[in-house]
């Protein structure tokens, strides 16, 4: 009798999560696929005809193909950001770790602001205007790094303890130069933290949508996440192409899930020990 | 090889001086032990002529050239870690030969000089392993492979077999020394245990709280300790050492007298005492004895000696054999 | 051949890998952070400031709509912060105890979280539709009258606290499933032979050990819930009316009316907010700790 409590309350568990968290994701699934006026009942009976690569085509042709155009941005924007990110927060944190300084308590608040305070929007604009950077893309990839810089260096730093300081003086004594230290030694054993922050770091940065609302406006330069805000009022009658669009949205940080599930666990669990 | 000079070495860490002072002639060849406590400064002093830490004061000499503000990768040594230092995401073989990348050697010379040095540590066969799949022995071979590619002047080695099993220490001790007769290189030791440094050194360096006690070959430290500090630290079991009453009586402040230098009777002899607790080790037996105006005795006897708890005996320095400081 | 170097040499770590991301970091977060302070206290239009001493504070602290974004933040952070600990912890519980399917339901209640918000929004936005919407639709066939989740002003922002803690409540559970793992089962196993119920297990046991958990879940989800945007931007654009305004669509309409300095204001008070509440709860936090 006993051993079948967990089956139960599994089966009960399962059943009440699938409806929670899963039928969301069902939903917009199917109006996805389906035809605009079978899509504005919003219901989940099943379409008619299964339109999946007829919406999926016609949501990425539509306004001259800004979909395309989002993916291509923000994907610029993730690819660059985070490879910024990993290779200046790893110089910091392991310096941080690394060196008695006077500059590490300063760092150390500094960074500590990064991690609670919101940052100041309009100061900001106004700062990347006298810059000539607002607008850009890359005064968006360099706003990305600022704002993450934090809870990267801080997940570094805390994984360089780990890394015995013996390595660092085998390596000067076998002739390093500081650089060549860094590199050749510590970066690779980095390994497993910077994949890591960068499935973490992605993941976010491909779902921003307050920073580049603020920093990036205007049509050139839309990213995936303001595209689906401005499909919402575009496409008030066309519930399909809406949720195709969500649909496209939500797929990338499916696959990344998928591969990377271990990996997002632990850097989330990471930085929430850190915070 | 070559020869290396410490004059007037000091190091201090704030307002904690660590080495006070230290003067030290090491010759070409030499296999030199530092010895002493935890927090003597050995290490340290390790440290300091590797270009780790830098002296305070004092100059540091390496084959008559003044490296006391040199890099480490120029002084001309090499040094084994403790915990050995093996890169862990490198192969044996780009371990060994990874200065030589740094220096931007061409592949092929690498590739050679490698080849040879893990010839004569038998590594050919790990070279493609990394430190992670390797035993202990193996590891510290590969270390010591390290180092020797680098054809230095002066070996460092920082207690190398503290982190291994008794067993394999013998033998690490063994293959060391084999190294120094066959590479016939300055080498520098560190450890705290003395049976590696009375077994491996052509001269000890005994340091204590980072001042030199006793500079000397093994047996003249063992037969002539310069402090009881020097007593006490060589030859095991430990040397007998009194104070207060006793030494006054013999003319000194301190008297010591090493338990294989005591002779057990039944009869008559200086002290008389009763042994308290006995240890049979097999060729030797240690006997603890309650002398009433000393306190406690350690004697070294025989492994079949006729002897027993409780009984009571009496024992006689043998001739000679005794210190006074 | 001697050399006369200065006596103190080169640390192998060099200080200027700080440089680049010093540069990065400051110029774009530092400098506008602090800078926003005097800013808070000018009319601006981003070419010319005009000190205008405290008016703008005292104009979020009068005027009632400004004054409802205040006091929704706090209502909104303290909401989803309390919903995501208790759902957190309790998903926790379930889903380290020995059911079936344990790695698969976590991999269900994780995935919101990783899924963008703005689609969570405008997905739960059609859900939440007072007629067609799926949710009000099932109500009624089960005969309960659906309320308008999103369009009765005394509901909207409770509706969107509510997927906020959909969301969000996954980071919350895995955090605590880390936290549940550091007890030692020796101290069930205790209780057990004393005599302990499973309730009182969870009391005596559970919830003081995973304090540590419970102080970065509650942190992190209070300054999440005092920031959040995204999730209220989405659904109800701070309305009907203000109902829903928070803090930071209030910086935003400010901003979007050219109503700098007041916007800049909404920054200053966030911060002020989020160090007030958690700078004396870490404090509480770290005192307690020693003293067990």
């Amino acid at each position: 009798m006993r051993s079948v409590r967990p089956y139960v309350t599994g089966a009960i568990a399962l059943a009440v999560a699938a409806v929670i968290f899963v039928m969301p994701f069902v939903f917009v699934a199917l109006q996805a696929v389906k035809s605009k006026s079978e899509a504005s009942r919003l219901d989940f009976e099943l379409p008619e005809h299964w339109l999946f690569w007829d919406n999926l085509i016609a949501v990425f042709k539509a306004r001259d193909y800004q979909l395309a155009l989002a993916y291509f941005n923000s994907t610029l924007i993730t690819v660059a950001s985070v490879t910024i990110l990993i290779l200046l927060s790893a110089m910091v944190g392991y310096v941080m770790q690394r060196r008695k300084t006077v500059w590490n308590r300063v760092a150390s608040i500094a960074l500590f602001m990064g991690l609670m305070m919101p940052p100041a929007v309009v100061p900001t604009i106004g700062l990347l205007q006298e810059i000539g950077l607002f607008k850009t893309m890359t005064g968006m990839i360099l706003i990305q790094v600022a704002y993450n810089l934090s809870f990267s260096t801080l997940l570094y730093r805390s994984f360089i303890s780990t890394i015995p300081r013996d390595l660092d003086e085998a390596a000067l004594i076998d002739g390093a130069k500081p650089r060549q230290i860094f590199f050749r030694v510590i970066l690779p054993l980095l390994k497993p933290v910077t994949v890591t922050n960068i499935v973490v770091q992605s993941i976010a940065i491909f779902n921003d949508f307050t920073n580049p609302l603020y920093y990036l406006p205007g049509k050139e330069n839309v990213t995936v996440q303001l595209t689906l805000y401005n499909f919402q009022s575009m496409y008030t009658s066309q519930y399909n192409l809406l949720f195709m669009n969500i649909l496209l949205v939500t797929i990338p940080p499916l696959i990344v899930f998928i591969f990377f599930n271990r990996q997002i666990v632990a850097g989330m669990t990471a930085g929430a020990v850190k915070g | 090889m070559a020869e290396l000079t410490l004059k007037q070495v000091r190091k201090s860490f704030g307002a904690l001086e660590v080495i006070k002072g230290i003067d030290l002639e090491v010759a070409s060849g030499e296999f030199v032990v530092f010895v002493g406590p935890s927090g003597c400064g050995k290490s340290t002093l390790l440290r300091i002529i590797a270009g780790l830490e830098e002296s305070t004061a004092g100059t540091l000499t390496i084959g008559g050239k003044d490296v006391t503000y040199a890099e480490p990768s120029e002084r001309g040594i090499a040094m084994v870690f403790q915990s050995y230092a093996l890169y862990p995401h490198m192969t044996v073989a780009e371990n060994i030969g990874f200065g030589l990348s740094l220096a931007r050697r061409p592949k092929a010379e690498i590739a050679a000089k490698v080849a040879a040095t893990a010839e004569t540590l038998q590594l050919t066969q790990l070279l493609e392993r990394k430190p992670k799949a390797l035993s202990g022995g193996q590891r510290q071979r590969v270390a010591i492979g390290r180092a020797i590619i680098r054809d230095p002047k002066v070996f460092l080695f920082d207690e190398p077999l503290s982190n291994l099993d008794a067993s394999l220490r013998a033998q690490m001790r063994l293959e060391i020394a084999d190294l120094h007769a066959r590479l016939k290189s300055t080498m520098i030791y560190v450890t705290h245990d003395q049976v590696e440094a009375m077994t491996m050194a052509d001269k000890i360096v005994v340091l204590n709280g980072g001042a030199v006690e006793q500079i000397g070959s093994p047996m003249e430290l063992y037969r002539t300790p310069a402090t009881p500090f020097v007593a006490g630290f060589i030859g095991s079991p430990k040397m007998n050492l009194y104070g207060g009453e006793t030494a006054r009586r013999m003319n000194c402040t301190t008297y010591g007298i090493r338990p294989e230098h005591i002779r057990l009777s039944e009869g008559a002899g200086q002290w008389q005492g009763r042994i308290r607790h006995l240890e049979r080790l097999g060729a030797d037996a240690i006997l603890y004895l309650d002398v009433p105006e000393l306190g406690e005795m350690v004697v070294r006897a025989e492994g079949e000696t006729p002897f027993a708890p409780g009984m009571t005996v009496w024992a006689n320095p043998v001739e000679g054999a005794e210190h006074r400081f | 051949m001697t050399e006369t170097r200065p006596r103190s040499r080169k640390s192998p770590y060099p200080l200027w890998f700080f440089i680049p991301a010093a540069i990065i970091y400051g110029v774009l977060f530092l400098v506008p952070t602090v800078s926003s302070l005097w800013f808070s206290l000018t009319r601006w239009d981003l070419s010319t400031a005009e000190f205008i001493g405290l008016e703008n504070f005292q104009q979020f602290f009068s005027e009632p709509f400004l004054v409802k974004g205040l006091v929704n933040t706090l209502i909104y952070a303290v909401t989803t912060s309390g919903l995501k600990t208790v759902c957190g912890l309790l998903l926790a519980v379930l889903l380290t105890s020995n059911i079936f399917a344990r790695g698969f339901l976590r991999t269900l209640v994780f995935f919101p979280v990783l899924v963008s918000t703005i689609g969570i929004g405008i997905t739960f936005t059609v859900m939440m539709h007072p007629t067609k919407g799926i949710i009000n639709v099932t109500l009624e066939t089960l005969g309960i009258p659906g309320p308008g989740w999103l369009t009765n002003p005394a509901l909207a922002l409770f509706s969107v606290a509510l997927v906020d803690v959909w969301k969000g409540v996954g980071l919350a559970t895995l955090i605590f499933i880390a936290g549940l793992a550091a007890i030692s089962p020796d101290y069930y196993e205790a209780a057990r032979i004393d005599g302990a119920t499973r309730l009182q297990q969870f009391f005596r046991i559970t919830l003081p050990l995973v304090r540590p958990a419970t102080v970065i879940v509650v942190t992190l989800s209070l300054i999440g819930g005092l920031r959040s945007f995204d999730l209220i931007w989405a659904m109800t654009r701070g309305g009907p009316g203000f109902s829903s305004d928070v803090i930071a669509s209030v910086i935003y309409k400010q901003y979007q009316a050219g109503f700098y300095g007041l916007s800049t204001a909404g920054n200053v008070i966030l911060f002020a907010l989020i160090a007030i509440i958690i700078l004396p709860f870490t404090l509480w936090f770290n005192r307690r700790e020693v003293e067990e």
